[in-house]
């Protein structure tokens, strides 16, 4: 009994990231389920948690009433971001994304006021784990009633192929957009979440490791389905904590190793819908004609 | 005498042109698809007839001419405009979204009369259920009529060649159409499928609606388009009935090469 209680005490705050880096990567899945490549959730978390912060700080609120605002602050942001970017093809957005990032990290290091610029913001305020897992429930509700919804449809159909879906009526820019919304609302939460787990923000707090781990964790569980960010997320935050536990020695190169082996083995990720529906009807798949 | 009425041209096509690079694909085009019509599309391979209908259905947009439907120009719109304008399409090589069900591909479809907010569609109120019920339904009554209910729930990708055209035509359907743009629907098919893609495309005009497609089975054409055009090298041929278009002269001459007796009257002219 004590010895879970141990476990318990040393695995909590893996938990709370494990969190955290699951609502960075439901923001980097939102806009690739439409086919869009994005770090630019490192900037909506940056806002949203900044935001969110000094809301706390400034008013003294309880830190889960200022969430929304860390939300609507990111969903803010992304959709000016996806005004100006969507116009961009694939990669050229990907990259301009990455710029995005860089930037970020200089507007924190400056704009002092929000931030407290080189020196950091503290953030003096809890968040129990209980109230983190019912908020990634929450969130994970969102994306549920999204994909059964019809953004679901029309997102799957943008994604796969824009012109087709353009000639079905469906408008790709339009549909990446709230997209790129639904992003930026996770994203800014994640941020706000991020602080209150921290509890300091420091100028890098935001910065290509979370771009890293937010794609590394899609790609990892999955990026057909809102379930594989998720799981990917968990998997990428407890691997490294889990092999430090159990073989120290390959701690450093556990996350990589397993990327490497997803990647070669199962490219589409460990959670996959097609590859269910697939395994659904085996007799099928035998068919298929010249072009398949 | 016999005076015939004119009837009322649906989509309307003027002196179209379109090029790429210095390759004139289409050029000052004409061509009249009358209402409730099924109108065959011919001409040899890069003829510019895939060109012409990516031309219709606003994939490509023309550099000159106009292009009518009814008496709405449509030729500077973007697709997703013209296809809320009644104007939808298949593809000559299957266009199916991967990853999605056989089912799920014709509710795509029907995005264009969702009849419900993306806001309630998320909440799940109880219109946008009923909304999303009425257009599954309206999407197995479409499998069922392009003859491939059963498969439903199967992912598009696993079906044979013949049978993921179909789901393309009940996709395009889904959307209700007043035109319907088939890009080569038989190709790939035997006899008897092709024979049932003509049979349903017969129904589909008898229920109102127009039809343009591109077909090469010359018996396929006779028996099935009340019209027919005929391009070579982006220029429209020649227009008419099937059995005039397919003895004419140019046609025999496009699809044939020059018969040697032409060859001797030019040389002897």
């Amino acid at each position: 009994m004590e010895a879970l209680a141990d476990f318990w005490a040393a695995y909590q705050s893996t938990l709370g990231f494990v969190v955290v880096n699951a609502f960075f990567a439901l923001s980097a899945y939102a806009a690739l389920s439409t086919g869009v490549l994005s770090f630019a959730t490192v900037a909506y978390a940056a806002f949203g948690g900044f935001i969110g912060a000094q809301l706390v700080l400034q008013t003294g609120i309880d830190p889960l009433l200022a969430l929304p605002a860390a939300g609507l602050a990111g969903a803010g942001l992304a959709y000016a971001v996806g005004l100006l970017f969507l116009r961009l093809e694939g990669h050229w957005m990907a990259l301009a994304s990455l710029a995005l990032v860089l930037i970020t990290r200089v507007v924190v290091l400056n704009a002092a006021t929000l931030t407290g610029g080189v020196n950091g913001l503290s953030v003096p305020y809890e968040v129990s784990l209980g109230a983190l897992v019912v908020l990634l429930l929450i969130a994970m509700f969102a994306f549920h009633r999204l994909s059964v919804s019809w953004y679901g449809i029309a997102s799957r159909a943008v994604r796969e192929d824009p012109a087709v879906a353009a000639s079905l009526g469906m408008v790709p820019r339009r549909v990446q957009t709230i997209a790129f919304v639904i992003s930026g609302a996770v994203g800014g939460i994640g941020g706000m979440l991020l602080a209150l787990t921290l509890q300091f923000l420091a100028p890098d707090t935001f910065f290509i490791n979370i771009a890293f781990t937010m794609i590394a964790a899609v790609v990892l569980g999955g990026s057909y389905h809102w379930v594989g960010a998720v799981i990917g997320a968990a998997v990428f935050t407890a691997l490294p904590v889990v092999m430090q536990a159990l073989v120290p020695a390959i701690q450093d190169v556990a996350n990589g190793a397993a990327l490497l082996l997803i990647m070669i083995f199962v490219p589409r990720g460990l959670f996959d819908p097609r590859a269910l529906a697939l395994r659904r009807t085996p007799v099928a798949k035998a068919a298929g004609g010249p072009h398949a | 005498m016999l005076e015939t009425v004119p009837r009322q041209n649906l989509l309307t096509l003027s002196g179209v042109g379109k090029s790429f690079g210095g390759v004139a694909a289409v050029s000052d085009l004409d061509l009249c698809v009358p209402t409730g019509s099924v109108t065959g599309l011919m001409g040899p391979n890069g003829a510019g007839k895939t060109t012409l209908i990516n031309l219709i259905s606003g994939m490509f947009r023309a550099d000159r001419g106009t292009i009518l439907l009814d008496a709405m120009p449509i030729q500077h719109l973007p697709s997703h405009e013209i296809a809320a304008a009644g104007i939808v399409r298949t593809y000559q090589n299957v266009r199916l979204f991967s990853g999605m069900t056989v089912l799920e591909q014709v509710m795509a479809g029907c995005f264009l009369r969702r009849g419900t907010s993306l806001f309630a569609s998320f909440l799940g109120l109880p219109k946008a259920r009923a909304a999303k019920l009425r257009t599954e339904a309206e999407a197995r009554v479409l499998l069922e009529r392009v003859g491939i209910a059963d498969r439903a729930d199967v992912l598009a990708e696993t079906l044979s060649y013949g049978e993921q055209r179909r789901v393309e035509i009940a996709r395009a359907l889904g959307a209700r159409p007043r035109l319907l743009l088939l890009d080569e629907p038989t190709a790939g098919m035997n006899a008897q499928e092709s024979e049932r893609i003509g049979q349903l495309v017969h129904e589909l005009r008898d229920a109102g609606l127009t039809v343009v497609m591109v077909e090469h089975n010359v018996r396929l054409v006779k028996d099935f388009c009340d019209n027919v055009a005929v391009v070579n090298f982006g220029r429209m041929l020649v227009q008419g009935t099937a059995a005039h278009c397919i003895a004419h002269p140019d046609v025999q001459e496009a699809y044939f090469g020059r018969s040697r007796d032409a060859e001797r009257v030019k040389a002897v002219g």
